[in-house]
């Protein structure tokens, strides 16, 4: 009879917990804000590459370039002005867009040392 | 009566207690696919630099609007005046500070008129385990080569089969010349200030864009013979966001312009004023420069 009694007391622990998963992850997630750009989403991350390629156009500074898109976190800038070309690419941004963002991956690239 | 199962509603209870504490602290969800608007201040001001150095590069106003839309900001001219402003008092580079003062004073004579139909879909922040990040499909914004226009009709896309949604165009803006900063500015005002509690040979400078509104960031050159200074609106929020001054010494004759382009005001000298008990002291020229 003891024995069957932790069962019961084992079985309401796990449903426990799992009704805390359940509150904690899906119906009450922790509230969000503050949040860092690499959060975002792709079609914000390449236009923000996009402003970026804009102004390096007429600035022609690729370290500043690099710092702009450094708000992305860890990846070099120009893997990160890569992926937003090929989402250019991939959704239909104007050919002059994506002549901008090309000259940008291929400044930073070289900028970069990366052949 | 049946005895209450204490034993199994604790087990219940702590079992709940620990559920929540591994999802809201140990391993809570992680956001993807966020909007810009929920991003942290200073990344938002990353942004909007980097929103007013395109601008600046390509004198895209409604591109710029549609970005500036995203990020929330109740007066976006508001916000990037007081950006320009925190930016100079804390010595970035003044090309930056410059970029985005000239987009709020842009926005300003603009009338602050954000692009309707800017928002692409319904926000989505889509929220997945730390584990198993796997964002549904959202629709992309359309492609930038769509043109404007004004008179636009919803378009619908295709539609997924569990998910019909109809989209709205976003404006994409076309090419247009890279913009001046507008007509020069005018000396709408030159008043001698003789006033006991303000510093003796005060110049104090006012500038206003054609909508009356004060422009923060504005370079003021001041040459007197041998010599000369720059300084900037912007620094006494306090005063105003087009407020800026410079204290004069007697008996040098100043000449005052903006370095954006404006009338020269030459033959400033400092005022001898006469205090109310007879006494003489040294007043101040107070001077308003507006854009036509």
């Amino acid at each position: 009879m003891r024995t069957y009694r932790w069962i019961f007391v084992i079985i309401a622990l796990i449903a426990g917990i799992g009704m805390g998963l359940a509150y904690g992850w899906i119906i009450d997630p922790a509230d969000f804000f503050d949040l860092t750009p690499d959060t975002l989403r792709a079609d914000y991350k390449a236009d923000y590459v996009l402003m970026t390629a804009e102004a390096y156009r007429a600035e022609q500074d690729p370290a500043l370039a690099a710092r702009r898109l450094a708000i992305f976190g860890a990846q070099s800038p120009s893997s990160i002005a890569a992926q937003g070309l090929t989402y250019a690419r991939e959704h239909g941004f104007a050919d002059s867009d994506i002549v901008l963002m090309q000259e940008l991956v291929t400044a930073l690239q070289a900028w970069s040392g990366i052949p | 009566m049946r005895r209450i199962p204490w034993g199994i509603l604790l087990a219940l209870l702590a079992g709940l207690g620990l559920g929540l504490v591994y999802a809201w602290m140990i391993s809570p969800v992680r956001v993807i696919d966020t909007e810009p608007d929920i991003l942290r201040a200073d990344f938002k001001d990353q942004y909007r630099s980097a929103i007013a150095a395109a601008y600046a590069a390509t004198g895209n106003l409604p591109r710029a609007q549609a970005r500036l839309a995203l990020l929330g900001d109740a007066n976006p001219a508001d916000a990037l005046n007081a950006q320009a402003q925190q930016m100079l008092a804390s010595g970035e580079s003044f090309q930056q500070a410059d970029q985005v003062a000239a987009l709020a004073l842009a926005l300003s004579e603009n009338g602050d008129a954000i692009p309707t139909g800017t928002s692409v879909v319904e926000p989505v922040t889509e929220i997945a385990n730390n584990d198993d990040a796997s964002p549904t499909s959202t629709f992309p914004p359309p492609p930038p080569d769509v043109p404007i226009a004004l008179t636009e009709t919803p378009q619908t896309l295709e539609p997924e089969p569990t998910q019909p949604v109809i989209v709205e165009s976003t404006p994409r803006p076309t090419r247009t010349p890279i913009p001046t900063f507008g007509a020069p500015f005018k000396v709408t005002g030159q008043d001698t200030v003789c006033d006991t509690n303000l510093p003796d040979g005060l110049l104090q400078v006012l500038v206003y864009n054609k909508n009356r509104k004060q422009v923060a960031g504005i370079e003021i050159i001041v040459t007197w013979d041998g010599g000369g200074e720059k300084f900037f609106t912007g620094f006494k929020p306090e005063i105003g966001n087009g407020y800026a001054d410079f204290i004069m010494t007697p008996n040098v004759t100043y000449s005052v312009q903006l370095a954006r382009g404006s009338d020269i005001v030459s033959g400033l000298t400092t005022p001898t004023c006469q205090a109310s008990n007879g006494e003489t002291f040294f007043g101040g020229i107070k001077l308003t420069f507006q854009q036509p």
